[in-house]
């Protein structure tokens, strides 16, 4: 629990923190895309690449993006066995008994355990590099021309960004109530099924309360502070598209049309 | 019975751009059946420290042993349950961990998680409760009907149903009213008196330590750099100069006199330590 590092923001300076965040927004979004292109194991390769090098500009450490990975293995386990049964293509690589392990099977998982670890890298070299407000920003610059639709966009950047802020002192507040209640006995490991209901109830409830109890206050301070729901802002800080946006936009975008070249060659 | 802290660090999230030592070298032997105040400022590790008491934290380096359970670097306690029994850790702010639909069945939760039977751990609420000065007709009211000084009292009497032998408050009687912040204090003096329970009490409350304590622990940027008993404590008019500590208005009475030139032959501690030397003046002249 004590590394958690979903959604927090990694204060370092290098190139990819400066980027303009409208800028890292629409490349998340290009490069999410291009996952879902299905250019097989040389377009993984060529986004990989291309990931590692961001990473690196990015200053972010492996173990970091290990770390937000982490969590989610269990569930690739299990996808993995889901696998393992249910799918019955390509050619038999293991027979044990009655069971048949098709090439197929192993592929797919493959695949989906590469997009997941490039989704997170994406997403996590975005959270970790942009501070929540320029973040919020960002968005809701992205989000500008709804506004004449007459979608609140500037509400729901707030809302976005008030949920990304609020992930890690969610966590912590987890963290300390865990640890409140482990000096009661609580035991999250072992016990009968009772008693880990229980266990997770003792976490849930003090969290849903105290996090009402923050929101109120937020909304309280904001108010304080002359926030109103739907009246017109002006910024003190203004976002700059330079050239290294530029060229981030270029080469992110050369690497999507790359890889759907890739696919219809 | 026994606390002993042998050269322990702790880092938090280390190897990462997070990376803080929060504990430096801490060596640190605690008098069982006193009431020993940490004191330290914001940030100091006080925290820290006492969350190593009971294994919620393991010592980045180094050991400390509790009673008879040696905690130590990356390797849980063995039993570490019975350890968190005998050693009740009470969090600042414990009021957020009340979570059942009413005060007894919160109360009951401690003593159930260590295997006691309902009606027996609802006997021993129903007594913890009484003991911090819950209304047993309010045993049955939800834990959010009440103010905050009585939740943090029922979350008190969470720990106490454990019936620990050592009793660790981190900052007890932060945000309470100084009429509830003293009661709080007397439970403590009670508890420590009647029960013999040792107690270590995380404080900024000079007043508190003067009255309530008997030891003073001082932490500064993780490292303990005084541990002597109150009276001493109390003596060292540099130290506190020096740490922006506010003497208890007492101490600080005292002190003024000495600098008009009136000395007192015996150490002055309370009110009737102060009258008594006074009488005693008036008496001579
Ligand atoms: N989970 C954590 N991760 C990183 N640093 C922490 C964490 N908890 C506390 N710290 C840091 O450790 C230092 C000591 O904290 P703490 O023990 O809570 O101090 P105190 O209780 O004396 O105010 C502080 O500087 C704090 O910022
Ligand atoms: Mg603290």
């Amino acid at each position: 629990m004590n590394n958690i590092t979903l959604g927090k923001y990694i204060p370092l300076n290098s190139f990819v923190h400066k980027l303009d965040p409208r800028t890292k927004i629409i490349a998340m979004m290009i490069l999410l895309i291009a996952i879902f292109i299905p250019a097989g194991f040389v377009g993984y390769g060529i986004i990989g690449i291309f990931l590692l090098i961001s990473l690196i500009s990015s200053k972010l450490s492996f173990s970091f993006v290990w770390k937000s990975f982490k969590p989610s293995l269990f569930m690739l386990v299990f996808l993995l066995i889901i696998n393992m049964f249910i799918i019955k293509t390509g050619d038999v690589w293991l027979t044990i008994g009655s069971f048949n392990l098709y090439s197929g099977a192993v592929i797919q998982t493959v695949y989906i355990v590469l997009r997941l670890l490039l989704m997170i890298v994406i997403t996590t070299m975005l959270t970790a590099t942009t501070k929540p407000l320029d973040l919020t920003m960002g968005l809701e610059d992205l989000l500008s021309p709804l506004a004449k639709l007459n979608v609140p966009t500037h509400d729901i950047a707030m809302m976005i960004s008030l949920a990304l802020r609020f992930i890690p002192t969610l966590l912590e507040e987890a963290q300390r109530i865990l640890k409140a209640q482990a000096s009661r006995g609580v035991d999250m490991e072992s016990g009968s099924f009772k008693e880990k209901i229980q266990a997770i109830l003792s976490l849930i409830v003090p969290l849903f309360v105290s996090s009402f109890q923050k929101a109120d206050d937020l909304a309280d301070a904001m108010e304080a502070r002359g926030y109103v729901v739907g009246a017109k802002r002006v910024r003190y800080k203004k976002l700059k598209f330079t050239f290294f946006d530029f060229i981030t936009l270029v080469s992110v975008s050369g690497l999507l049309v790359g890889l759907i070249l890739l696919k219809v060659l | 019975m026994s606390i002993h802290f042998e050269k322990v660090d702790y880092i938090y999230s280390p190897n990462s751009v997070f990376e803080f030592q929060a504990l430096e070298d801490v060596s640190l032997d605690i008098n069982m059946g006193k009431i020993t105040a940490i004191i330290g400022a914001t940030g100091s590790g006080k925290t820290t420290l006492v969350q190593h008491l009971n294994g919620l934290l393991l010592p980045s380096k180094g050991f400390l042993t509790v009673n008879d359970f040696t905690i130590k670097a990356d390797e849980k306690p063995k039993n570490i349950k019975e350890l968190r029994k005998q050693v009740g850790l009470v969090f600042q702010f414990a009021e957020y961990q009340l979570f059942e639909e009413t005060l007894i069945k919160d109360v009951s939760f401690g003593p159930k998680n260590f295997g006691v039977k309902e009606k027996e751990a609802e006997m021993i609420a129903a007594r913890a409760l009484v003991t911090v000065g819950i209304d047993p007709k309010d045993f049955v009211k939800s834990p959010l009907e009440l103010s905050g000084g009585q939740k943090r009292r029922v979350a008190i009497a969470g720990i106490l149903a454990m019936s620990p032998s050592i009793l660790v408050l981190d900052e007890p009687t932060a945000g309470l009213d100084p009429q509830g912040a003293k009661s709080m204090m007397e439970l403590f003096k009670m508890l420590n008196k009647e029960k013999g329970i040792t107690i270590l009490i995380v404080t900024h409350n000079m007043e508190h330590v003067l009255e309530y304590c008997d030891e003073v622990v001082v932490l500064e940027k993780g490292q303990v750099i005084m541990h002597t008993d109150k009276k001493q404590f109390f003596k060292n008019d540099k130290y506190m100069e020096k740490a922006s500590i506010d003497p208890p208005i007492i101490i600080a009475f005292k002190k003024k006199c000495e600098e008009y030139g009136i000395t007192f032959d015996s150490d002055i501690l309370t009110i009737d330590n102060l009258v008594s030397e006074i009488v005693k003046k008036r008496g001579k002249r």
